[in-house]
């Protein structure tokens, strides 16, 4: 999922301090299972923002709204008719979700309520590990399913650095190094002859270096697409 | 008690949620002290008596939340 965190109660407040009435919408999908913007966090950051700027003297009108999923045309349609009472929207969508609602509803101006943080999991409650960089050429199979790119400090792809020390990365003392979990995992699947393999450098075009990256499926695209 | 609850581990985990309501408070300008985590049993009569009159003290102190006022 994406894993996100709301950004400091200041911070937004100074987004939103010209504004009168703003409106806070949350997305139901990975920022939700993150705790970071779904309506119970809407709701959370609309009180606090509604008492904060009560106190300043200048109390805002703030409202909530949570759709399914904000990195969807359809599922922000229910959106549209409310934008036109409000003159600032708070979105706690992550990145996608604010650019999407920017792209969809020009008229209007959404911020981010929330920092987008990384790809990863939950290991226990309340802690989010990142595990994958989006590199757009997954190299999974050959690194006993633990990658280097996300994982590893200096996304390195044949090996530790010298800083690797009883299993932990150089950069800091609760970060175990990739490569340590890569080693003991092939030799656990006995595939520690497929680490010996040489790995070349790395075509990042992939992944950031080739600019903003997109997907085309012809086989799903509709007819009525190419005759516009 | 602290650590010895009915739902094991429960008031322990309760602790860190009223820490974080009172942080939360502190950010949104009023008092982190308003919100206080007390562990007691049923037995502790005269403890929860000093306990509420502390807890009145303080907020004596730092008077009405000005939100109601507004
Ligand atoms: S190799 Fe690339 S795609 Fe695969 S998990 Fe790592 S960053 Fe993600
Ligand atoms: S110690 Fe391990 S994880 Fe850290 S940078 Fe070196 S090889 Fe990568």
């Amino acid at each position: 999922m994406i894993v996100a965190e709301q950004k400091p109660l200041n911070e937004i407040k100074t987004m939103i301090a010209d504004a009168e009435r703003v409106l806070l919408v949350g997305c139901g999908t990975c920022v939700t299972v993150c705790f970071a913007g779904g309506t119970k966090e809407v709701d959370l950051l609309a009180t606090s923002l509604r008492m904060s700027t009560k106190l300043d003297g200048n109390g805002k009108v703030v409202d909530e709204f949570t759709v399914q999923r904000q990195c969807e045309w359809e599922y922000n349609e229910p959106l549209k008719e409310k934008l036109d009472d409000y003159d600032l929207v708070v979105s706690l969508g992550c990145g996608v979700g604010v650019q999407t609602l920017n792209e969809q509803f020009p008229q209007k101006q959404f911020v981010p309520g929330l920092n987008t943080a990384f790809m990863g999991l939950p290991t226990e409650q309340g802690v989010w590990e990142e595990r994958c960089a989006a590199c757009g050429n997954c190299i999974l199979d050959k690194t006993g399913g633990i990658c280097p790119i996300a994982r590893c400090a200096k996304q390195l792809l044949n090996g530790p650095c010298g800083g690797s020390q009883n299993g932990v990365c150089e950069i800091e003392s609760d970060v175990p190094c990739a490569w340590q979990l890569i080693w003991e995992r092939a030799n656990d699947l006995g595939q520690i002859d497929r680490l010996m393999e040489l790995q070349p450098a790395k075509d990042w075009r992939t992944s950031r270096d080739g600019g903003p990256r997109k997907i085309v499926r012809e086989d799903l695209r509709l007819v009525a697409h190419e005759e516009e | 008690m602290e650590g010895d609850c009915h739902y094991l581990e429960g008031n322990l985990n309760a602790r860190r949620r009223v820490e974080y309501v009172s942080k939360l408070l502190e950010e949104i300008g009023l008092e982190g002290q308003r919100v206080r985590m007390i562990n007691m049993s049923s037995a502790m009569g005269a403890q929860f008596a000093q306990a509420a009159t502390d807890m009145t003290a303080t907020i004596k102190e730092i008077g009405p939340n000005p939100l109601r006022e507004m």
